[in-house]
Parts: structure tokens; C-alpha cells; sequence
């Protein structure tokens, strides 16, 4: 009996299975009219033809469309859901989707270096994704691995601010569709706990000591990455590459300054924790154990949603010694296109087109500011009044105009990977200055001769 | 993200359905080639071994090496590293040839081919052609990068750097700053700490459960299940645990009245905290192989031990090392390899990525997915191959420990 029942559920498992595996999907036939006035917008459902009346004057644009092509888009995306980036991105998609039943996106969220190191592998696995939703320093290794495609006869760039899309032009050529402007490192403080925001980086340490008890501190950061040296590196006027723009300047008085001053705020004046990752800055901050973080745009809409009006946002303090403001790194996020598109179904590149512009447009930009406190990349959209009367945005703002857009060359990820672990030993005090700056100049140098 | 609809969820059964149909399939067709093709295979080759003798069996030997040799060489040469497509891939007919020959020419084709052998090799077929896939095609993917230069600027088509990079495996730092032998001589201290501890803790806990113990079921079921626990899981909870401000570990030595310590940024204490975590994982596998090992040494032995009047140190090295032998010694081999090779614990504690924590897994890890010097990291995966292979057959013939098994 056991015998029979073994082989009665192996024949409905296989069964199962191939019943599963012949299944087809039937294409989806739909009718569709959708009325479209200036300041209205009809849901469109898959099966019902609906006509609505409208009193004024409308443009009516009807539209049948029969047996469409499902279109599935995955996006990679570096947006996470800490500070509800990710979920942004998926209501857009689910958005467009409701405007085109036949498109449907996979949206898979990877932090910024994982998105990287992974796009560098699917392409050469030949498994890419459709779309990535990413930062500006992506541009350089993408570019030079030919991973992407231009966009400049793809899309009307015109329309975005000129610095945005100048953090991805590499070549005369522009190798992405700006979808937000900035990505930049300010000063952010509660209110509760400072009223103002020190003017310079006395006047921080001065009030950092005063704020640092056993359980508080006076500032916090991610001390892990050199993305968050870099602006004091801009203030104690360095710089990380020649005026070439291609070679390496890491062994300089600047570079020492900078990171003996990272060093005082942790050991001789110390304002800061021990041993501080992102996500211990960022909890700490939010838990009011930190009366000041640096962080970035990215993360105005948590603090915001946190903290409210005692949120606080003003300029990584000038450095008393140079009497120079510090520099953050500005880009932005972009839309970048992998060469895979090309092999695709034209069906595929419309979808990813009528997408970007989708997202791109005033409305949703509009909606990022409002939703995520980020600047958009549309020029126009920097008119709304939203952005000229949020203290947050304004700040925000205002921190990008002493910004310094941030290299995309594939020179300046040899910096990154040669700085962060030469931070890391000053700052675990195992390394002096001068010996970090020379180490982190040797490897940048080695790194850029493999580069050919 | 896809939320959980009754589509996704059909959808993906269908696609793994579809995928483990063709597996089935492709499977019983290949196995049924080889069952009815085994018998004329068979008889051909005896045809062929009859009238191939008068060239003598040297040089036969010698020809078939030469053809296989090169039909290997050939496929390495051929497997594209970049992108594009190999130049030598439409020759692809002449690799198969040279197989084809050489196997014809070899005095051990019609070894291979008997009758009484055509079951084995029919239900082996399937694993052969998966390992030939899954195995050994990455493997000569790897050596023929470990050739070029391939990286994000050569990611098209890579050139021919024969053995250079090879040479700056020993000569270039393999990641920024670390050079090569300062990795593997801290790999060795990784694997020797982990191992001391595993097997001396493993032993004490075996020694301990290897008796009337009250509970003993509940004891050992809680020691095993640090070996339970999805080991990515495990290294992650511990990570958290080693976090300077919300880890229980520095809370603990807080409440201790003992200063917190940065067991993600300081290099000692990262590289301890390595240690830990896998000392942690590694002991329950020790104690039930050593258990079960002890647990087959017969009680005659120490009754007629004490008997002689040897002391419990005296019986321990006397009777029980030389008996649990067999079995330490390929625990102690396994321990070795998985310590040495061990990615997980090194890579996710190590999450600010100080290359004084770094092993020569993980150190091949960042050069190859981290750095994208592929070229590189190839020919440093291929040197930290032979290390380990030679490693082993030093330990297993020194030790002599298996010879117990095999008598």
C-alpha cells in the first residue's frame, strides 16, 4: 500500500509540474479610453471602457489598444527603505503600471557599492538588468566597461539642470537621465538639543564638548566612508586629483590637516563616538543621542518624519583654520541605461522611456520634493514654491552652493578605495596622518596603473 | 518588488517546474544514449585496441597525452573571458577532434568500455555532464582569465598577458595596500587559532557528553545548535552583537565597569572578534564527530587500562588519541580546509573592510568583485588553490592517519 501510495504522489507531483511548466500567459486584451484635461486624471482600469464627462473644455484622446506586449522592466535601484526611497520608487512604478497594464516592474533595491559590483558582474554574466537608478560615480567604471548607453539622442536633456547633467558627462557624451540634483553632505542638528548651527569648526568643537556626555554626543557621522571626509578635505583646500582631473593628489599638507582634524574630533577634543557606521550615526541621531549628524539629502525625509520642526539643516561648518567652507561632493541620482536595451524589443525601450520621462516629469518631481526632500533635477520644478519655502530644501539648498561636483572618472574609484582604509587606521589611531596620506597616495597611484 | 500574489507564486513554480522537467529529461535521454550505445562503443574499442597494438603502447600513450593535452589547451584558449566571443570559437571542431583521437589512441579506452561497466557509467552520466558544466568549464573560464588583463576598461575583449599576472600575485600588493604574504601567513594564524580551539573545545565537550549525564540529549541538542543556524545568519547576529554603541558585548563589558572596544574598526580586536564568532561555530561539529568517535572506542580498553593502573591523562593519550585517530584525523583535515577557506565569518565581521583582517578568500573576493581586477584575481584564486592542495597532502602523509582507516 505504501508502494502505491509512493508512486500515486510521484505521478501527481510530476503531473503538478508539468501542468505548471506548460502554463502560458494569455496575452491581455484591453480597451482603454482615457480622457485627458489639463488638471484631471481618470483612472484607467484593464477591462472597463470608461468615459468620463467633463464640463470644460478637454483634449479627448481616445485610445484602443489590442493584444499589448507584456513588458516586464527590472530596475535596480539604490534607493533603500530606511528613508522610504525604495517605496517611492516602487509606487512610481506601480504608478506607471496602472497608466500601462502591460508594463510591469521588477524593483530590486541594492545599496550604492553592491549596485556596482553587481551591474560590473551581470554584465559580464550577460544578464543585466533594464534600468538602474543610481549615482553619478556609477558613470566612469559603467562607462568603461561600455555597460551603458549614451542618452543625449534618447531623451531631451535640455530640460534638467546643467549641473546635474554635467556630473555625468564623460567624453561629450552624457551618460544618464538626471533624476534628482544634489546627493550631498550638509550639517543636520536638532533643534532640542542645539538651538544654532556652529558657524565654524571651533565654534562645533566648542559645543560638541559641551553636548558630549556618556550617553550624547556632540556630532556624529559615518566615519567608515571617505565620502564623509572629503567636504573637510574641500575646507582644509585640497583637492583629490590634479587639475587634470585624472591623477591622484592624496599625499598633501591638505589630506594631513584634514585627517589630523578627524583624528581631534575623535581623540584630542572628542565630540564624537568611538566607532560610528552609518546606521549607528543615523540611529543615534534619531534616537536624540546626537545633537548633530552630517549626512546627506537622502536622508531629510526620515529626520524630518522623526524630529519635525526641531530638524535643523545648515552648512558643514567653515573650518576655522582656513576660514574655507567645506566642499561636499554634489551629483545626484540618475537613470542609467544598460547597452542590453538595445538587443531588446523596441515594445521594451518605449516602455523604459515613457518611464524615465514619467518619473522625470513636473508632477512627480514635484512629488520627490515633497515626499523624499530632495531637489529635482527638472529645471522647472526648481520654481515651485515648495523648494523657496521649506527652511529644510532651503538649506539643503544652500549647502550645494559651496558644493564641488563630484568626479565620475574610474581615477576616482581608486581614491575611494584608496582613502577609506587609511581613514579607517587614522581613526582606529594606528596610523599617524602623514604616514595615511602617503599610504593612501601609494595605492591610488598603483590602482590607476592597472587601470590600462 | 513582487508582492506574493497567487500569479508570482504560480509563476514562479511554473519556472522552476519547466527548469527541473528539462533537467529530468535531458537526464534520462543522456542516460539512455549511454545504455544503448555502450555495447557497440564497447565492442569498437576491442576492435580498435586489436588492430591500434602494433604501433606499441608507448607511443600510443604518448600521442593520446599529446591529443588530450592539446584539446584541453585549446578549450582553455578558446572560452571567452570578456564579453565578446573568443576569435578561436568557430574552430571549435578541432578541440573535439583532438579529444576524439586521443581517446581512440589510448591503451585505456577499452579499460574504460566493459560490459560490466555500463550501469556505473550510465548513472553517472548526468553527474559527469553537470560537473563538466558546473565545475569544470568556470574552472578553465578562470585559467584562461588568469591570462589576460581583464578589467573594467578590458571588459570586451581582454589581451593575452601570459603569466604576468601570476607574478604579481608574490610582487604587487593583491589589494591596496597588503601584499601576499603577510595575507596567507595571517591566514595561517587564522586557521591554527580556529582550529586549536575547535578541536581542544570540541574534545572537552565530547569528553564530557562520553557519559551518564543527566539531560545529555538536552545538552547536546543545545551545543549543536550554533551549527544549526544558517551560518550567514549566525556571523550577521554577531556582527550586530560586536556593534561599539547597541552590540551586548561592549554592553556587558560596560556594566563590567571595563571600556567599550572597536571590534569593527581596530584590527586586533576585529581580527579576535573573527576568531570568536567562528570558535562559536566551529566546536559543536568537533564534539559530534569526536563523540561519535568515542563513543566506538570499546570500555574494554580503559577497564584494562586502569587496570594497569594508567591514570586518566595516560589513557587519554594512549587510548583514546591513537583510537579517535581515524576519525581527527579527516575531521582535523576538513577543519582545515573549511577554516582556510572560510569566506562568511572574515568577509561579514569584517564589514569596514580593513586589510588586516582580510584572509586570502576574502582578499580574492575584493580584488575580483570589489576592484574588478579580474586578471588578477584569477591567477590569485589559482595560487591560493595549490596552496591549499598542497597543505592537505602534507598533513595526510605526515600524519599517516589514515592508515587506521585503510588497514
Amino acid at each position: 500500500m505504501k508502494k502505491h501510495s509512493l508512486a500515486i504522489v510521484s505521478v501527481l507531483a510530476l503531473v503538478g509540474l508539468i501542468v505548471a511548466a506548460c502554463a502560458q500567459p494569455t496575452p491581455e486584451v484591453v480597451e482603454v479610453t482615457r480622457v485627458v484635461t489639463e488638471t484631471e486624471e481618470v483612472e484607467v482600469t484593464k477591462e472597463v471602457v470608461t468615459e468620463v464627462e467633463v464640463t470644460k473644455e478637454v483634449e479627448r484622446i481616445v485610445e484602443v489598444e489590442k493584444e499589448l506586449e507584456p513588458v516586464e522592466i527590472v530596475l535596480w535601484t539604490k534607493e533603500g527603505e530606511a528613508d522610504g526611497g525604495l517605496q517611492f520608487v516602487q509606487s512610481l512604478a506601480d504608478a506607471y503600471t496602472a497608466e500601462h497594464p502591460n508594463v510591469t516592474f521588477e524593483v530590486t533595491n541594492k545599496d550604492v557599492e553592491t549596485l556596482r559590483e553587481d551591474f560590473l558582474t551581470a554584465g559580464l554574466a550577460g544578464a543585466m538588468p533594464d534600468l538602474l537608478w543610481t549615482v553619478n560615480d556609477h558613470a566612469g567604471p559603467f562607462t568603461d566597461a561600455q555597460l551603458v548607453m549614451a542618452t543625449d539622442d534618447l531623451f531631451d536633456l535640455g530640460k534638467y539642470v546643467a549641473s546635474a547633467r554635467a556630473a555625468v558627462q564623460l567624453g561629450e557624451k552624457t551618460w544618464g537621465v538626471p533624476i534628482s540634483n544634489g546627493n550631498h553632505l550638509m550639517l543636520l542638528y536638532n533643534k532640542d538639543l542645539i538651538e544654532e548651527a556652529p558657524a565654524d569648526t571651533d565654534e562645533m568643537i566648542e559645543k560638541g564638548l559641551e553636548l558630549t556626555t556618556g550617553d550624547q554626543y556632540g556630532l556624529v557621522y559615518n566615519q567608515t566612508e571617505p565620502f564623509w571626509m572629503v567636504p573637510w578635505l574641500g575646507g582644509f583646500q585640497g583637492a583629490v586629483f590634479a587639475p587634470d582631473g585624472k591623477t591622484p593628489t592624496l599625499d598633501t599638507a591638505e589630506m594631513v590637516d584634514t585627517l589630523q582634524f578627524l583624528y581631534d574630533i575623535k581623540y584630542t577634543t572628542p565630540i564624537i563616538p568611538a566607532e560610528s557606521d552609518y546606521d549607528g550615526a543615523d540611529t543615534l541621531f534619531k534616537e536624540g543621542k546626537a545633537a548633530m549628524i552630517i549626512n546627506g539629502d537622502w536622508s531629510l525625509g526620515s529626520y524630518k518624519d522623526v524630529l519635525g520642526d526641531k530638524l535643523g539643516v545648515a552648512r558643514i561648518p567653515m573650518v576655522s583654520a582656513t576660514e574655507q567652507w567645506p566642499h561636499p561632493y554634489t551629483s545626484g541620482v540618475y537613470f542609467m541605461l544598460p547597452v542590453s536595451l538595445e538587443e531588446a524589443s523596441e515594445a521594451k525601450m518605449e516602455a523604459v522611456k515613457g518611464f524615465i520621462s514619467f518619473v522625470t516629469n513636473a508632477t512627480n518631481q514635484a512629488l520627490m520634493v515633497a515626499k523624499l526632500n530632495r531637489l529635482p533635477a527638472l529645471e522647472v520644478a526648481l520654481d515651485d514654491p515648495l523648494i523657496a519655502n521649506d527652511p529644510i530644501l532651503k538649506g539643503s539648498a544652500d549647502q550645494m552652493t559651496v558644493g564641488t561636483p563630484m568626479p565620475t572618472v574610474s581615477e576616482m574609484r581608486c581614491n575611494w578605495d584608496a582613502m577609506k582604509p587609511e581613514m579607517g587606521a587614522v581613526l582606529a589611531d594606528t596610523k599617524a596622518p602623514a604616514d595615511a596620506a602617503a599610504d593612501m597616495q601609494a595605492a591610488a597611484d598603483n590602482c590607476v596603473a592597472t587601470l590600462d | 518588488m513582487q508582492y506574493l500574489t497567487p500569479d508570482v507564486i504560480f509563476n514562479a513554480l511554473g519556472e522552476v517546474g519547466s527548469t527541473v522537467l528539462f533537467i529530468l529529461l535531458a537526464a534520462v535521454v543522456l542516460e539512455l544514449l549511454v545504455y544503448f550505445l555502450w555495447s557497440p562503443l564497447t565492442a569498437f574499442s576491442r576492435v580498435l585496441d586489436r588492430r591500434l597494438r602494433v604501433l606499441g603502447a608507448v607511443p600510443r600513450h604518448a600521442a593520446s597525452t599529446i591529443l588530450l593535452v592539446g584539446a584541453l589547451i585549446l578549450v582553455v584558449a578558446m572560452v571567452s573571458p570578456g564579453r565578446e566571443p573568443s576569435p578561436l570559437a568557430p574552430y571549435w571542431p578541432v578541440p573535439l577532434l583532438a579529444f576524439v583521437l586521443g581517446s581512440f589512441l589510448s591503451p585505456n579506452l577499452v579499460k574504460v568500455f566493459k560490459p560490466d561497466l555500463r550501469l556505473p557509467y550510465m548513472l553517472l552520466a548526468p553527474a559527469i555532464v553537470g560537473l563538466l558544466l558546473l565545475q569544470v568549464y568556470p574552472l578553465l573560464w578562470e585559467l584562461n582569465v588568469s591570462f589576460t588583463n581583464l578589467s573594467p576598461r578590458h571588459f570586451q575583449s581582454p589581451d593575452f598577458v601570459g603569466l604576468v599576472n601570476y607574478i604579481e600575485v608574490f610582487t604587487k600588493p593583491v589589494l591596496k595596500q597588503v601584499h601576499f604574504v603577510p595575507v596567507f601567513l595571517r591566514t595561517l594564524l587564522w586557521t591554527a587559532i580556529n582550529l586549536t580551539f575547535h578541536v581542544g573545545g570540541g574534545m572537552v565537550l565530547a569528553l564530557l557528553l562520553n557519559r551518564d549525564l543527566r539531560f545529555k540529549g538536552l545538552y547536546r541538542t543545545l551545543l549543536v545548535l550554533p551549527w544549526a543556524i544558517p551560518q550567514v545568519i549566525a556571523v550577521l547576529a554577531w556582527r550586530g552583537e560586536f556593534h561599539y554603541e547597541y552590540g551586548f558585548v561592549n554592553i556587558l563589558l560596560r556594566n563590567a565597569g571595563l571600556s567599550a572596544l572597536q571590534w569593527l574598526t581596530d584590527p586586533v580586536w576585529n581580527f579576535l572578534g573573527m576568531c570568536l564568532t567562528n570558535i562559536w561555530l566551529g566546536v559543536p561539529f568537533m564534539m559530534v564527530i569526536l563523540l561519535g568517535g568515542l563513543q566506538s572506542i570499546s570500555g574494554e580498553f580503559y577497564e584494562a587500562a586502569e587496570i594497569d593502573g594508567a591514570s586518566p591523562v595516560q589513557q587519554f593519550r594512549h587510548i583514546t588519541l591513537p583510537l579517535l585517530q581515524p576519525v581527527l584525523t579527516p575531521a582535523i583535515i576538513l577543519g582545515i580546509i573549511w577554516t582556510f577557506t572560510n569566506f562568511n565569518v572574515p568577509f561579514f565581521i569584517n564589514q569596514n573592510e580593513l586589510e588586516t583582517s582580510d584572509t586570502l578568500v576574502t582578499a580574492l573576493f575584493r580584488s575580483a568583485f570589489q576592484y574588478f581586477n579580474l586578471g588578477d584575481a584569477a591567477a590569485f584564486a589559482f595560487v591560493n588553490f595549490g596552496i591549499l592542495f598542497v597543505l592537505s597532502a602534507l598533513y595526510v602523509r605526515a600524519s599517516g592517519g589514515l592508515k587506521g582507516a585503510t588497514e
